[in-house]
Formats: C-alpha cells, sequence, structure tokens
C-alpha cells in the first residue's frame, strides 16, 4: 500500500511537542475532549472496559473517566513516553487487542494521519464486544485550507511547481462510508467547525509544531524550506484571510465519528420487499387523516 | 548483547501485571494468544514466536522490542 504518512516522523513530532509541552497549544485536544464528555454523556450505557487509543495526550482518557459512563480505561500508545506510567504500547496503526475485548473504544486527533484508515477501523470493529462503542475524531476537509493555499500560492510564485506542505483530509461523506464498510452499525459522522484566530502565519505554525501536527508527508519537500517562501506565504496569507482587525483566520474541521459493533437488540431496516404495505397506501391512508 | 545480561534486566523490571489487561491483549502480528511469563517478566506469543517485554509495567507491543524465540 502507498505510504501517505511518515509514521516515524509523525511520532517524532508528537513526542518533541509532548516535551515541550506547551499549554496553550492543547487547545484543541482539550477541546476534543470535551466534546467527547458531552457525547458520552448522551449514551445511556455504562462502559466496563474503555481503551483510548492513540489520543496522544491524557485528555481523552481523563474526559472518559470524568463522564462517569466508564469504569475501566486503558491508554493504547506508539511509545511509552506518551503514556507516562500506565497503559499499552503498540506499532502505529496496530490494535493489539483480543477480539471482543472493548465495549468503548475512542479515537482522539489521529487517525487523519493513518496511512490505512479502514484498515484501523476494521480492527476497532473486530476488539469490540458486540453493542459495544467506537467514537472518534479527526481532523477532516478544509482544515488549514488558508494555510495550504498560501504556501502553495507562496511557492508556484517563488519557484518552478510546489510541494505537498498539508496532509490532505478525508471528507465527511467518505468517512461515513468508510464505517459502514468496516462493519460499524447505525454508522454516525458529525463536522464541527472551528477557526481559530491568530496574529501571523507563524503564530499558527508555532502552535502547530508544539501540538505535534507538523507535515510528516512522505511527498514532502526534502529541500529546506526558504525564509523568503514563509514571509510571502504569510503576507499572502494576511492579505486572503485576515479579519477587519488584521488577524488571520485557520480552520480546523472536525469530523466525528460514531459506530456500534453489531448486534440483535439493535434496530435494523427490514428486508427489501418484506413490507407489508405500499409506500402508495401509505401516502393515501395520511392524507385522508 | 548476551542472554544472561538481557534476562537479568528483564527481571529487574518486572513489575505486577494486571490480570485483566493480560486477557485483552493479543500478539499484534499473528493476533494470537500471549502467555504471561513471569520469571522474564515477558509476554510470550508462540505463534510469532516472540516475546515482548513488559517494562514498568507497560507491555511494550512492538515487534521491533520483542526478543525472538527458538
Amino acid at each position: 500500500m502507498e505510504q501517505l504518512f511518515d509514521a516515524d516522523l509523525a511520532l517524532l513530532h508528537k513526542k518533541r511537542a509532548l516535551k515541550q509541552g506547551d499549554p496553550g497549544a492543547r487547545f484543541l485536544m482539550q477541546r476534543a475532549a470535551a466534546d467527547l464528555e458531552e457525547r458520552l454523556a448522551t449514551v445511556e450505557r455504562r462502559f466496563e472496559n474503555a481503551a483510548a487509543l492513540f489520543c496522544l495526550t491524557s485528555d481523552a482518557a481523563m474526559a472518559m473517566r470524568e463522564s462517569g459512563k466508564v469504569d475501566q480505561v486503558t491508554r493504547i500508545e506508539a511509545d511509552a513516553v506518551l503514556l507516562g506510567d500506565d497503559g499499552i504500547v503498540a506499532a502505529t496503526e496496530t490494535l493489539p487487542s483480543e477480539p471482543g475485548s472493548h465495549d468503548l473504544i475512542v479515537s482522539l486527533l489521529s487517525l487523519h494521519e493513518a496511512n490505512d484508515v479502514p484498515g484501523m477501523l476494521a480492527q476497532i470493529r473486530r476488539a469490540l464486544k458486540p453493542d459495544g462503542l467506537f467514537l472518534g475524531a479527526m481532523a477532516g476537509a478544509g482544515t488549514l485550507q488558508e494555510l495550504r493555499e498560501s504556501l502553495l500560492a507562496a511557492e508556484t510564485e517563488l519557484s518552478e511547481g510546489a510541494a505537498p506542505r498539508v496532509s490532505p483530509f478525508a471528507d465527511v461523506r467518505d468517512v461515513g462510508g468508510l464505517l459502514q464498510r468496516a462493519g460499524f452499525a447505525l454508522p454516525v459522522t458529525d463536522l464541527e467547525n472551528l477557526t481559530v484566530r491568530y496574529d501571523t502565519m507563524f503564530d499558527l505554525m508555532r502552535d502547530l509544531r508544539f501540538m505535534g501536527a507538523t507535515s510528516a508527508l512522505v511527498a514532502r519537500s526534502r529541500k529546506p524550506a526558504t525564509r523568503a517562501l514563509f514571509m510571502r506565504a504569510a503576507q499572502i496569507y494576511a492579505e486572503r484571510f485576515s479579519d477587519p482587525d488584521g488577524r488571520i483566520r485557520a480552520s480546523f474541521n472536525i469530523i466525528w465519528m460514531s459506530g456500534w459493533a453489531p448486534h440483535e437488540s439493535q434496530q435494523k431496516p427490514l428486508a427489501p420487499g418484506s413490507a407489508k404495505m405500499s409506500l402508495k397506501e401509505a401516502l393515501e391512508k395520511n392524507r385522508g387523516e | 548483547m548476551n542472554d544472561e545480561k538481557r534476562d537479568g534486566q528483564a527481571v529487574s523490571a518486572v513489575a505486577p501485571m494486571d490480570g485483566k489487561l493480560l486477557e485483552l491483549l493479543v500478539c499484534p502480528l499473528t493476533k494470537g494468544p500471549l502467555r504471561w511469563d513471569r520469571e522474564n517478566g515477558e509476554l510470550v506469543s508462540k505463534s510469532a514466536k516472540l516475546a515482548y517485554p513488559v517494562r514498568d509495567g507497560i507491555p511494550i507491543m512492538l515487534p521491533s522490542e520483542a526478543r525472538p524465540l527458538d
């Protein structure tokens, strides 16, 4: 399979970000964790054995514990450094859990850097008990579009052609299809659009670095980017995407996914042809009332 | 690296392994079952012929970190 992301480099970015530990750059993860807590609160269920899969920080596990719906949370990360003192270390994009061992699996803000998203979803689905829940969030199409456009415009202007510098992100409609393909029942996706404002493009890039979210694309340019490129890109960014007060906008479009491992108790569509009443009859009946 | 030293390190790093957690784990390569080797502080995957280390109570389920068994 074609590798889009350099998993080792992505992990290196995350570890560096953790070491720098800039509290301001955690806003995206904290917000996702708060959303997670809210989403869990609406589920009328208790979960005995949950896993926080590649959630990078402890925010997700903490939100799960604080939701009051989860008895036990196991953290699974790609490196022991990310774990602190508790959890399991697993290779990138592998879930070393017995089939049917969790009743809740959560993944926050890392699936957009997976090379094989369908494969990840299939593994998650398999590790869930029947009627177990998967809740995930990842960056979706439109995320950092302003940065992408500014860098692209600056680079085509200054050199012959341009290298990809911002990851491609999945569309919310495709993600729904992926959930279905992985065998999840009652799959739901929705989109949370977040606009963050910065003084300059450099402040945005600084936050991305502190999130460990800088580009880990395999096809990234191996030539060091010049200062002139970033200066010009920042200029274009300010020209095209700033508010009247001069601050620039950055979009983060977070796709939320949820799906259940199939179970008999769940509602299902009836088999085609099993209807006892024709649509025509139903409509006429309705009109008569 | 000689085997004796390796085992010595492993023994010193043995921390109690949560039995419930152990039940959930499989070998990431073969998805086969794991056996807890208390003596060496390792999780043994018979199907992959690998022993995964457990350091400070954290199972390291990485084939690159595992000790090959023959």
